[in-house]
């Protein structure tokens, strides 16, 4: 039973990851309505900025808060020399697809001439101890993990339902034309969500590396967890990231330690709920209907 | 000065033409109307005053050009747009959609004016939590109507207010609407296929006919000249 | 289908292409020869995906799953089961239909972006799946293709795949070229043989307008289906030219980077042209395998980072492709002398299902 208790608390703590990544994917489908399949390497790339500023001798946590500002800056700058300029995601979903992978080649690539290709070590944000709890090991680093998340999805969710730029973002999300009618500056307000987006990713990332190693492709798997996650929770919902990371989180480690077909394949278990969740009930858990169309 | 002052607006999707050298104005306060039928351009019109597709000539607002701005600069400048269909943001709630209408003011106006607006439209009141996509048409326009005011502008384009309404329902958006231009003292630039509607309504009025001004008058020269109605408006 | 131009320059200009294809063997060393090779087997997938992505508007992003799952049917038929290596495309080509069909069988009710991630997904499944079934794949070191001999236990490296060329004075690796240049062509036929034909028609129109095609009596559902089998039939062909050029298959060469430059191929080259993923191949391999290379020790791995900056511009700038922009150049010269108004403009990217982004009073404005 412990064990099956400890693979779950694995779970968990990879969940709450996914589930972070999951939020800078419905942060941008909300403000933009497209699939971002440059995420996990936007926030790779501002994970090793953190490393950077970290490596300099900055406490980590202050590095965190760097890294979210370049990652920011650097959402805002892919936002509009490549994304902005190609209109309404949903006319042309080719275009879209390469653009993103276009950005996924060259933030990959921008990343490894920068930094190089050897993995960088990034300390865990909360240490390497762990608390005992009714027989059960857990590191501090995935309870930490788990109050980051919570936190970062109640910033959002009072972001989206109590601020002036939440309604803005809701509005152009929903109608861009009449927000803009309305006096919403739109093109800004677009770009805003992918620089918030990239701000998020970085703290999916600072907690991926520790436990993966900090190299450049080691957002690639956790990107695909990620839309599993939101395709689950539904792809505007921030409350489905979090379900929805936590779910795949849980599933993803518990199945191969059971099913030996799925020994190897960590992902399978996330594929085939990407599957099942698109064909029957493409809105996902929490997803308003409107996600159906496209 | 006219406070909207188009000439020569040209436009087009493509490569079809659809408005040739477009001239009309609007005083501070006064209520135009544009009639023509379906196709004439009209909502083309609107739309490129409003900045929502490009197009060529002129668009001055108190003598200034503003022509190639963005709608929402536009709306900074004091001109309000009610599009065709309404526009509602159909994913947020009633008093969400009336807040995004005073996106540009603050928020302590927007309260205010929220309160007002919800008195003058009781029933925007009675769904103030409701999604605007799940009211009825009428219901709709009166929000949008009511959203482009609380941007308190100094000019309301309006296209088509009547579209897909009951006569009775037409009959009240318009009352509703006389009232709440007289109280709020703004020109309303108003485009419609309801003549007759339309020019009780209005102080002015032209005729729009395949991308071209034809007539131009005053609403009782209009109404009262029957070669000109039975040319152009169809009565 | 229509090429524009005058007859005589397509003559003209398939002939100096028969005739550069032919020399080339000759020209340059084996290495490079063998290089040609990889790119044909690129060329031919990309072909595949075309069918599907170009002309029926389906996006995969997972046909580097279905071109590797097309190179192991190959490697394994030929390895375990003795097959004659000319054989195994066509096998590869029939697993690899089934597979499509199933993956065809969701993709009726996943469209656009989530078809993009799903497929994303299978993409980057294949490696994890190649290792899970290692028995039969050899897992994460790979399959070498063994002809089968009394004397050569399977996976032994002592007796590889030959190449013997049968005519005097032609190097194997010249005469391997000259076998899968063939195989090449005629995928390319078949495919320009489909989509010239009454089917073709009926993908794009589906791509056009999903509803209008179902309502002018094409059976959506069916076409749909059939080209996702077809179209990882071709991918699967493509595979197993691979795998009988390499002598050797391995999980890290089918990784999502497979997928993603197979597309790269068809956009580059053209969505919705025949030769659009040909020519789309040979640039994106001058660039990784001829360029890249050749960049200074310390910019080694600058080369995605100008190929993501490129693939944006060329979205921005250019989105139909190479062969799709000389085509609409074409058009706009051939309009201009005809003075009629340019209808040439190929709209390859437009949405699948639904192209109309007019405002309301353009149909009836155009009319009055």
């Amino acid at each position: 039973m412990n064990d099956f208790l400890e693979v779950v608390v694995v779970g968990i703590g990879n969940g709450a990851v996914y589930a972070m990544l999951g939020l800078g994917l419905v942060v941008i489908y909300r403000s933009t309505g497209l699939l971002n399949f440059a995420q996990g390497e936007l926030s790779m790339f501002s994970t090793f900025i953190v490393w950077t500023i970290w490596n300099a001798g900055v406490p980590l946590w202050l590095a965190i808060l760097g890294g979210m500002a370049g990652g920011f800056l650097v959402g805002i700058l892919l936002h509009q020399v490549a994304v902005s300029p190609l209109g309404d995601p949903h006319e042309k979903p080719l275009a879209v697809v390469i653009v993103t992978i276009a950005l996924f080649l060259a933030l990959n690539g921008a990343a490894q001439l920068i930094w190089g290709t050897v993995d960088k070590r990034l300390d865990p944000l909360f240490g390497q101890s762990q608390v005992t709890i009714g027989g059960v090991a857990i590191q501090w680093q995935k309870i930490g993990a788990v109050l980051v998340l919570v936190a970062l999805a109640t910033g959002f969710v009072l972001l989206f339902n109590r601020t002036k730029l939440g309604l803005a973002m809701r509005a152009v999300a929903s109608n861009s034309e009449s927000a803009g009618l309305c006096g919403v500056p739109v093109p800004r307000i677009l770009m805003l969500g992918w620089g918030l987006a990239a701000a998020v990713g970085t703290v999916a990332g600072v907690f991926t590396a520790p436990q993966l190693g900090l190299g450049t492709n080691m957002m690639q798997l956790t990107l695909i967890f990620g839309f599993a996650a939101i395709t689950l929770g539904g792809f505007d919902s921030l409350i489905g990231a979090v379900v929805g990371g936590m779910v795949v989180g849980i599933l993803s480690a518990v199945v191969p330690q059971y099913v030996s077909t799925f020994e190897r394949m960590p992902l399978a278990p996330a594929f085939i709920l990407i599957l099942a969740v698109l064909l029957f009930r493409p809105q996902g858990l929490f997803g308003s209907k409107e996600v159906q169309r496209v | 000065m006219s406070l909207l002052e188009v000439s020569g607006l040209r436009c087009g999707y493509g490569i079809v033409e659809v408005l040739f050298g477009l001239d009309l104005s609007v005083a501070e306060g006064e209520l135009v109307v544009v009639l023509g039928a379906n196709g004439a351009g009209k909502t083309t019109t609107l739309r490129a005053i409003s900045g929502m597709i490009p197009a060529s000539g002129s668009v001055r607002l108190d003598g200034t050009e503003v022509l190639g701005r963005r709608p929402d600069q536009l709306l900074s400048a004091g001109v309000a747009h009610v599009p065709q269909g309404r526009g509602t943001i159909s994913a947020l709630s009633v008093e969400d959609n009336l807040r995004v209408g005073g996106y540009q003011r603050s928020s302590a106006e927007v309260t205010e004016d929220l309160e007002m607006w919800f008195e003058v439209f009781p029933r925007l009141s009675e769904r103030r939590t409701q999604l605007a996509g799940s009211m009825s048409g009428g219901e709709q326009q009166m929000l949008a109507i009511a959203r482009a005011f609380m941007s308190r502008p100094r000019l309301l384009l309006l296209d088509e207010p009547s579209l897909g309404l009951a006569p009775l329902v037409t009959r009240e958006v318009f009352d509703r609407l006389r009232d709440v231009t007289q109280q709020m003292g703004s020109a309303v630039l108003l485009v419609e296929q309801n003549a007759n509607l339309a020019l009780d309504f209005a102080a002015r009025a032209y005729v729009l006919e395949a991308g071209s001004i034809v007539v131009s008058g005053s609403a009782s020269e209009l109404q009262g000249d029957e070669a000109i109605q039975k040319a152009y408006l169809g009565l | 289908m229509t090429s524009t131009g005058p007859r005589w320059v397509r003559y003209a200009s398939g002939a100096v292409m028969a005739v550069v294809l032919v020399a080339l063997p000759f020209m340059f060393p084996a290495f490079r020869v063998n290089q040609f090779v990889t790119w044909m087997c690129l060329a031919v997938a990309a072909a595949g995906l075309n069918l599907l992505t170009g002309f029926n508007g389906q996006i995969s992003v997972g046909h580097g799953a279905l071109y590797g799952l097309g190179a192991y049917t190959a490697a394994i038929l030929v390895t375990d089961s003795g097959w004659p290596m000319l054989a195994t495309p066509v096998a590869a080509a029939a697993v690899c239909f089934v597979a499509g069909v199933v993956i065809g069988l969701p993709a009726l009710r996943i469209k656009g972006l989530y078809l993009a991630l799903v497929t994303l997904a299978v993409a980057t499944l294949f490696p994890a799946l190649v290792e899970q079934f290692s028995s039969l794949t050899g897992g994460s070191s790979g399959l070498s293709l063994v002809v089968p001999q009394d004397d050569c236990p399977r996976g032994r490296p002592e007796c590889p795949v030959r190449w013997e060329s049968p005519i005097d004075g032609l190097a194997s690796d010249q005469w391997r070229y000259f076998v899968f240049l063939a195989v090449t062509v005629v995928m390319f036929i078949v495919v320009a043989n489909i989509v010239r034909s009454r089917t073709g028609r009926s993908l794009v129109a589906i791509r056009d307008n999903e509803v209008a095609a179902e309502a002018s009596g094409v059976n959506v559902s069916r076409a749909k289906i059939l080209t996702f089998g077809t179209s990882a039939a071709i991918a699967g062909v493509g595979g197993a030219m691979l795998a009988l050029n390499n002598g050797r298959v391995n999980p890290t060469s089918f990784t999502l980077l497979v997928s993603i430059y197979l597309l790269v191929a068809v956009v580059v080259g053209g969505a919705a042209t025949i030769v659009g993923p040909a020519v789309g191949t040979v640039v994106a391999g001058l660039f990784n395998d001829v360029i890249a290379p050749e960049l200074p020790g310390r910019f080694e791995n600058a080369a995605p980072v100008i190929l993501g900056v490129l693939l944006v511009i060329q979205m921005l700038l250019a989105p139909n492709g190479i062969v799709g922009q000389i085509r609409d150049l074409q058009a706009r010269i051939a309009a201009r002398r005809h003075g009629g108004d340019p209808g040439g403009q190929t709209g390859h990217l437009a949405t699948p299902g639904g192209t109309g982004t007019e405002p309301e009073d353009l149909g009836s404005a155009s009319g009055t």
